[in-house]
């Protein structure tokens, strides 16, 4: 088998999503197997097709700060990229890759561990489509049917910057985006984290096709695309930019912000007789990792807050299971809190993580 | 009467009381002048859990192959594709609503996700029934070396 690979270096923001996109769209039976690889010379922000712009990304601040949003037809999260991230774009014709998602994401995934572990970095595959370096996540992955092309994307994690990732997001407090960027920074890393220095990008890029190269079987040869494929990503330069293409409204998504794999942010805020509860719950595998409570009701004596923050880690979401944990609390330290009852904030906190986006 | 087996390979069901599209992975089954729309047991195994759903606008004509919905799951977007030229008389949004999973979870029941008007008759000619619908399952199946389970368990 021969592969194209097209390394077209650094593009514009808009042009390093449109390119891949444009592969599949004009994909015919004559077009090789593709991979291309494409950094970006300016930070964007970019968003899972499913995603509601308005309600996941601060769009007046990336507005001010000159951040293009812009929706990919792939799946997935609000994510910051900048020129530090080498995208890895496959477009393959449907019968050269695995039926089953799960699968399809193993297959490509393996040159990217590869690489990592070519760089001394302990790299796995984390189902479905995370890597992982011991517990930390070091790039996600995402896939789409585009045309008659499977569409893989991932990137080579140069470095990653956690804080502006946090400031481009939509919260509803300045609390959360403090626990957002605290996650980032616990569960995700970067090559240059992992070894200290940054890499060079054509070194970790001959790196990643050789590995290519070896999991394909196959052979590589640097080509171009097509006036057709180019005159396509032009096409779709202008649809991708435009407003009615961002504010097209979200699907149904499950809830919460996703750091990786097994982690992720849920907030809330439920009212009850006493006041507003808010609650901001951070899950690792579906079980209670963080949590913090604070709002304008009354706990006396004012401790008992961080002992029900502290109580409840480790716990399942289960709304019982939380209010009989609370209740506890409540006995052993003898909280009151006029208007505002245990099974209240155990309300707050399943609410949290169920609700829907 | 209808035919309410079901046949079984490799742990992917095939009720015999619908119509299938094999290869757009579509189950019909045809209601009077409408037909209900939905993924099929290996369509929802080999997406997995799915994490978002968009539909188009009840209203919408869909030529055939081309997407009723958008479907996510594990960051994979992919079309739900119109069997057959047809308009969209309604959707199951609120059934996915209460619960995403549900086409995981009971892929030819209440996971069905679209009620549609058949606009050309001559295309409903190439769905295949049950029994022949299993016969090109079982050969595609075996291609894909597919096993099917409820991804939502």
């Amino acid at each position: 088998m021969r592969i194209r690979v097209v390394d077209l270096g650094l593009v514009s923001p808009v042009r390093s999503q449109t390119v891949y996109h444009a592969v599949g769209y004009a994909f015919r039976s004559d077009t090789p197997p593709t991979i291309l690889l494409v950094s970006t010379t300016d930070p964007y922000v970019s968003i899972g097709y499913h995603q509601d712009a308005e309600r996941e990304v601060d769009l007046e601040y990336c507005r001010n700060a000159g951040l293009p949003v812009i929706r990919r037809e792939v799946g997935g999260g609000a994510v910051y990229l900048d020129h530090n991230q080498v995208f890895t774009q496959w477009i393959f014709p449907r019968e050269l890759v695995p039926s089953r998602v799960e699968d399809r994401f193993a297959w490509y995934v393996r040159p990217l561990v590869e690489t990592y572990r070519q760089w001394g970095i302990e790299a796995t595959w984390r189902p479905i489509n995370d890597i992982h370096v011991r517990g930390r996540k070091i790039g996600g992955t995402g896939a789409a049917s585009i045309g008659d092309a499977e569409i893989l994307v991932g990137s080579l994690m140069l470095d990653f910057d956690t804080k502006q990732m946090a400031r481009v997001l939509k919260v509803a407090s300045e609390k959360m985006r403090d626990k957002v960027f605290q996650s980032l920074e616990e569960y995700m890393t970067t090559m240059r984290r992992e070894l200290g220095t940054m890499p060079d990008r054509d070194q970790v890029v001959h790196t990643y096709l050789e590995q290519c190269s070896a999991a394909l079987g196959a052979e590589l040869e640097f080509g171009e695309l097509t006036p057709e494929e180019e005159a396509v990503a032009a096409e779709l330069d202008a649809r991708f930019a435009s407003e009615e293409w961002l504010y097209q409204k979200g699907g149904l998504r499950e809830s919460g912000i996703k750091i990786h794999a097994d982690v992720r942010l849920h907030e809330a805020a439920l009212k009850v007789p006493g006041g507003l509860i808010r609650v901001i719950v951070r899950t690792h595998g579906g079980r209670i990792d963080d949590v913090s409570l604070s709002g304008d009701f009354t706990l006396l004596p004012a401790l008992g807050l961080a002992a029900i923050e502290q109580a409840v880690r480790g716990l399942s979401t289960r709304r019982e299971e939380l209010a009989a944990r609370i209740r506890e609390v409540y006995r052993a330290l003898g909280l009151q809190s006029p208007g505002v009852t245990a099974e209240d904030f155990a309300s707050a906190i399943a609410q949290a993580v169920e609700l829907a986006t | 009467m209808q035919d309410e087996r079901v046949l079984v390979y490799r742990g992917c069901i095939i009720p015999l009381d619908l119509l299938y599209d094999v290869e757009r992975d579509v189950w019909v089954r045809l209601e009077g002048e409408q037909a209900r729309l939905g993924m099929t047991d290996p369509a929802q195994t080999r997406a997995g859990k799915l994490v978002a759903i968009r539909f188009k606008r009840p209203g919408t004509v869909v030529e055939r192959g081309r997407a009723l919905a958008t479907i996510e799951s594990g960051k994979w977007v992919g079309p739900f594709p119109a069997p057959f030229r047809c308009e969209i008389i309604e959707t199951n949004q609120s059934g996915f609503e209460r619960d995403i999973l549900l086409a995981n979870r009971d892929p030819y029941g209440e996971g069905w996700l679209l009620l549609v008007r058949p606009l050309a008759p001559e295309q409903l000619a190439d769905l295949l029934p049950g029994e022949e619908a299993f016969q090109r399952y079982r050969q595609r199946i075996d291609e894909l070396g597919l096993t099917c389970f409820r991804c939502a368990e």
